[in-house]
Formats: structure tokens, sequence, C-alpha cells
């Protein structure tokens, strides 16, 4: 570790994992909900259960980023943090405030949690993803604007790299984007169109520059090849990303009441936001073809190149697969999207998020390089464990998905909703065996850091 | 370095000038059958023809790719042919 | 100096970004031309209120602006700043002959109330030739960039990959264009 002040990172990096598990295990209570309905009721009720499981996956993968930009920029602008102090007050502001919340969901009735929070003054819950209080979403844009004027005096100050820079511009469009959760209009088309705002131009925009700049930063590290040609292919990855993704986001307007031109313009460009992903592949495997050694911390290796294949695999191909809209018209809202969602978001930007966790917590807790050869293995069985999962969780999705389109939507005698849901029922069996798989994965990595620690370091 | 390009040739007339007004004379024909409000679809591959071989025109000399050996040749060959044979299907289709 | 001919004139990286540019016109005029198949009555009877007499304006306006553009880099790698940069004025006005004509059909269209929703054939028609002209526009922006770095002294016979790189760009918005005039203009 080369500068102090990179140690900061290390609280976020650990409070995400914790926050990962928690996430997870709602997933799995979702997972059996899904088929045992009352389960928990009415302690803890299915749209609760996916509010806390959602919105620990945001937090947590906010926190995520947080670290490793503060890993990262000093390294990269080769100057310490402007103030150490700032980012360890934001993260217990972050840590409380999202604690507190994930109990106001668990312990009130929504509804009272609105009363209690004060929504009244300035609505803004009520909306998927973005059920936070008011004072909640207030909170998080202080936190990101001391993390951006953090960051930002600290890249100002030293060195600036292609990387950083392109970090920065990602981290900064997350924060104006986030500006628009505050917009509510009354108008239900106006309303859905602005959502998207915040969530496409997050996942599909300014995310991407974030997943990019992370992805080449562990690439020049480990590989050592070239900064110039790694940042070469960053700007080529991002350039595609904002092309296809800012009018891709017409992808999300043909149904809502937005003009049928949307339908057009949604279709060609969304049609390609594949494109940078699979650049990014390409772009991985082949850094590490050239590479000019073989760094010991081979885990980070092996989750570098998987967040690019599942990542174009998720994002790429199963965004792919119901993005235009005469598809779309029969797939919107089925078990299809279930499974592009959850393969997309662990692909890009769960496992970049452990990418970098993987890279940097060994020389964060005193390591040179990278942990023991012990620790990587059970680290690289964690991989193929969680990796492995999500792939048949999206499978038996998909699998579900194409039935209820069908026999729901495309077939000349069309069943209702429910009918369909009991015929189905099989593949959501499978999908929370598999989920449970998951968790294991995830249960064999958070012990990865306790193993190993007392063996040497692999060369 | 034994082999000059196009440009620094001694000419009297470049051939990019003679490609010049090849470019110009396909457009103006093109123009003019779209002026003269002759329809079918021979007439419509007609056009569609000189359109591609005026994309040529500029991908070989004006481009510079007709000196290039090896893969990017082809690019924008490939980009004249598949959506030039996408569009001759689709008006075929309605022919 | 690139002495092995494995790779087009200018930076790699503005290729791949033509490339892709060019992937969203083709995919563009795909989908205008099957869009045509299901509706061949209506497009055929609005392209009729296009005016193709601008087109060809702007046609050769953009032949010629890629004629000037080649003549610049010519004289660019035999070391001639000056005439380089009176080359690249002249492509520069041509895409301004380009712009102006464009503008006004725009002008016309919105005059007599047509928009986006009119109908297919105007929403296939408003939205390529806008896109097309936002590349212009773009094009126009990194010529002119070349221009002052080139009346800097930037550039000479050893050094001028900047201009083949901007050049290429201006010839992807011209063959972009080759395609879209007749198609949308002319082709029945």
């Amino acid at each position: 570790m080369k500068y102090q002040s990179q140690a900061v990172a290390k609280p976020y990096f650990i409070a995400a994992i914790g926050l990962f598990i928690g996430q997870i295990v709602f997933g799995v209570i979702l997972g059996l909900q899904y088929v045992v309905g009352d389960f928990l009721f009415p302690e803890i009720p299915f749209n609760v259960a996916r509010m806390v499981h959602t919105n620990l996956l945001i937090v947590w993968l906010l926190f995520g980023f947080m670290g490793a930009a503060y890993y990262l920029v000093p390294e990269e602008s080769e100057t310490e943090l402007h103030s150490p102090g700032l980012a360890i007050l934001m993260f217990w502001i972050f840590l409380v405030a999202g604690a507190l919340t994930v109990l106001g969901y668990l312990m009130v009735p929504y509804a009272t949690l609105a009363e209690m929070t004060g929504n009244e003054l300035l609505p803004t819950m009520g909306r998927e993803f973005l059920e936070q209080p008011t004072i909640t979403k207030l909170g998080i844009v202080v936190v990101a604007l001391a993390f951006l004027f953090n960051i930002g005096m600290t890249i100002l100050k030293g060195r600036k790299t292609v990387v950083s820079l392109v970090l920065l511009i990602g981290l900064v469009g997350l924060a104006v984007f986030f500006l628009f959760s505050f917009y509510n209009p009354d108008n239900l088309v106006k309303d859905k169109y602005y959502w998207w705002w915040v969530v496409h131009l997050w996942v599909e925009g300014v995310w991407e520059l974030i997943l990019g700049s992370i992805l080449a930063f562990v690439l020049i590290k480990t590989t050592g090849v070239d900064r110039e040609v790694i940042e070469k292919w960053l700007y080529v990855i991002i350039a595609m990303t904002l092309i296809t993704g800012i009018i891709g986001t017409g992808h999300h307007y043909y149904w809502i009441g937005a003009p049928e031109y949307w339908q057009w313009w949604g279709s060609i460009f969304s049609a390609m936001e594949p494109i940078p992903f699979f650049m990014m592949t390409v772009f991985a495997f082949n850094m590490v073809n050239r590479r000019r050694r073989n760094h010991p911390n081979q885990a980070a290796v092996l989750w570098a190149l998987g967040t690019a294949v599942m990542a174009f695999l998720g994002a790429g191909v199963w965004g792919f697969m119901h993005t235009l809209s005469p598809i779309n018209y029969y797939t919107h809202g089925t078990q299809i999207t279930a499974a592009h969602g959850h393969m997309a978001f662990y692909g890009a930007y769960v496992m970049i998020v452990i990418t970098m966790i993987s890279y940097a917590m060994p020389m964060l807790r005193g390591r040179d390089a990278a942990n023991s050869g012990k620790s990587q293995v059970i680290e690289m069985w964690s991989f193929w464990l969680m990796t492995v999962s999500m792939v048949f969780i999206t499978l038996f999705l998909t699998a579900a998905g194409v039935l209820q389109t069908y026999i729901q939507r495309y077939t000349d005698d069309p069943q209702p909703f429910m009918v369909v849901q009991e015929k189905i029922e099989i593949f959501y069996w499978m999908r929370e065996v598999a989920g449970v798989v998951f968790l294991i994965g995830l249960v064999v990595y958070a012990t990865s850091f306790f193993i190993g620690g007392k063996e040497p370091e692999e060369a | 370095m034994n082999k000059t390009r196009l440009a620094d040739q001694p000419y009297l007339i470049r051939p990019c000038t003679i490609v010049y007004i090849l470019l110009i004379t396909l457009t103006i024909l093109s123009w003019l059958i779209g002026k003269s409000g002759i329809s079918g679809l021979h007439v419509a591959m007609l056009v569609l023809l000189f359109a591609l071989l005026k994309g040529l025109l500029i991908g070989d000399y004006f481009m510079g790719l007709r000196s290039v050996r090896g893969l990017w040749r082809w690019p924008i060959i490939v980009w004249l042919f598949v959506p030039g044979s996408l569009i001759t299907w689709a008006f075929f289709i309605t022919a | 100096m690139n002495a092995s001919k494995e790779y087009p004139p200018g930076d790699l990286a503005m290729w791949i970004f033509i490339l892709a540019e060019l992937l969203v016109f083709a995919l563009f005029f795909a989908a205008y031309a099957f869009s045509r198949a299901n509706n061949v009555e209506l497009f055929n009877t609005f392209q009729q209120t296009l005016d193709t007499d601008s087109a060809l304006i702007n046609t050769l306006a953009l032949i010629t602006s890629s004629y000037f553009v080649m003549r610049a880099v010519a004289d660019i790698r035999q070391n001639r700043q000056v005439e380089c940069i009176r080359w690249l004025l002249a492509a520069l006005s041509m895409g301004a002959v380009f712009l102006i004509v464009k503008s006004g059909e725009y002008v016309h269209h919105y005059s007599a109330g047509i928009n986006l929703r009119t109908n297919t054939f105007y929403m296939f028609y408003l939205s390529l030739t806008f896109f097309h002209f936002m590349h212009v526009l773009l094009g126009m922006v990194i010529l002119s960039a070349i221009t002052v770095k080139t009346w800097l002294g930037d550039y000479s016979a050893t050094e001028h990959t900047g201009v083949e790189t901007g050049a290429s760009y201006w010839h992807m918005v011209d063959i972009v264009w080759l395609i879209l005039f007749p198609l949308v203009y002319i082709m029945k």
C-alpha cells in the first residue's frame, strides 16, 4: 500500500461485504416466499423483504465504489487523500443512515415510516428502488458531495490519469442522476420517464464508467501492460457506452405512454448496448494474455476476467434478448426481466466491487501484494460457487419467463397470471436451491478473509 | 517506404480528382432519375447501386483504404454490402 | 510513421469509433427499409413532399468537402501547411452549406406542422437526417480543431496523424449521406 490514507478504504469494504450478506439472506427469504407465500408473514411481508433486498444491494455497491475510489485515487494521483478524516466521518454517517433506513422498513409499516420522516414536506417515497425516506436521500446527497469533494481535491493536487478522470466522471454522473430521485411528477408518464434517469442512466450509463475504470486499474496493476494501451481501450469502451446507453434509455419508454418513435430509437440504440461489454471482455483477456508478469494475486485476476465475461452475458446478452420492442411487447415485466436483472447486476457491479476488494484487501491488511495460497484457493472456490449458482438462477428464471410469456401473453388462449405462476412454480423451487448455493458461496468468500492469515504470501 | 502514396505521385489530373468527377456524375444521374419520377424495382436498384459505388470510391480513394492490406480493408466494404443487401431485400419483398 | 499498410490512415481508436457510428446508421437504414416494406403507400406518398433539389445541393456539397479534405491531407503530407489550411477552410465552408440548406428544409417542415409524431415516414426522415446533421456538426468541430492546430504549426510531413484522423471521420459522415440521400429521397 503506497499511501497511508488508502487505509480508509478498508471499513468501506468491510461494510460492503457485511451488507452484501444481509442482501442475500433477504434474497433467500424472498425466493422462499415465492413458493411458500406466507413465509414470515406478517412480520416480514414480501414487499418489505424486497425493499430490503434491493436497497441493501444499492447501498453495499455504493460502499464498494467509494472504497474503490478511496483506494485507487491516491495511488493514481500519487498523493495522499485530501481528508481521510472526512472519509471516515462519511462512512459512519452513511452506515448509520443506511442501517436506520433498513430498520425502518422492517420495524414499521411503510406509511408510518413516511409519516415519521416527514415525507409530505418533499414527497420522494414510494417508487421502486427509491423507497428511502426523503431524509435518507438527502443524507445520501450530502455523503456523495463530501465524497466527490474529497476525491476531486485529491485528483486536483496530484497526477491526473485517464483512469482517475473516467472514474470521477462516472461518480459525478452517479451523484447528478441521483438528484432525479427528488423529482416526483404527478403525471404518471413523466414519473416513469424520469425514474429511468436515475436507474437506467446509472446502471447502463455512468456506472459503466466506474466499472471500466476500476477494471482498467486492476488490469494495469496485475498485468503490467503499458498504461497507454489500457487507457486507449478505456476511452473507446466508455465512448461506446455513452453512445449506445444515453438514447438507449428509450428501451424503457416503449409502453409508458411516451411517443411511438421511442420504440424505434430505443430498439436501435439499446441493441448496441452489448458492444461495450463485448469490448471489455476482449480487452480484459487481451491484457492478461499480453501480461509482462504473473501477479501473485491470481484470485483478483480471476475475478477481473470473470467480471468481464459475466457482465457481457448478463447485461449484454440477456439484455439484448428482451430489448427490441416487438419482443419486449410480450416479455415486459416477466421473469425474463428478473433473469436479466440478477445476472447483469451480479456480473457487472457485484463482481467489479469484489474484484477491487480482492485486489486491495490483502495490502490493506498488511500484505505486500496478495494473500496466501490457501486463502486464494478458498476465494477462488467462492468465485465458482457464486458465479455458477448465479448462472443457474438466471437459467431457471429464463425458463420460467419464457413459459410465462408464452402462456400468459403469446398463445392464442392466454391464461391468467396466477394460473401461469402455478405452472412455473417448479422453476422457482430450483431457483431457490441455486440461491442457497449462492449464499453458501458468499459465506465461503467471507471465510477466505479469516483463513490462511498466518501462511506466507503467495509469490 | 518504396511505395509512394497515390497523392504524392505526379499526375496531370490527380486520381482523386477523377474520382471526384465520377462521384458528382453518379449523384446528378441519381437526382435526375428521382426528378423524372420513374418508379419500379429496377430503377430503385440502379440508384442503390450508384450509391454503393460511390461509397466504394470514397472508401478506396478518399479514405485511402485501397492501399491497406489485411483486415482493415474490409469493414467499409462489408458495411456497404450488408445493409445494401438488407435494403435490396426490403425493396424486393414489396415489389 | 506506419510504413506497414496494415492499418488505415489516422488513429486506430477513431476507426473503431467510425465503425460504431456506421453500425448505428446501418441499423437505422435497415429499420427504414423494412418499415417501408410494411408501409409502401405511406412512404411513397410522403417521399414526394421532400425537397430533392436541396438534397442534391447537400450531396454535392458533402462530396466536394470530402474532396477538399483529401487535398488537405495530400498537402500536409508534403509539408505544405498553408495550402492544407486553405483546403480545410474550403471543406468547412462546404460543410456550412450543408448545414444551412438542411436547416432550411427543417424550417420548411416545421412551419408545415410536421414533426416526429406526424407519421412513420416523417419519423424516420427526421430522425435519420437529424442524427446525420449532428454528425456533420461534430465533423466540422473536428475539422476546425485540425485547422487551428495546423495553423499553430502542430502538423508536418512527418507528423500529421491528427489530420488523417479527422479526415477519416469526415469521410464517414460523407459516406453515410451517400446512402441516406438515395434511400430516403429517391428510391421508390
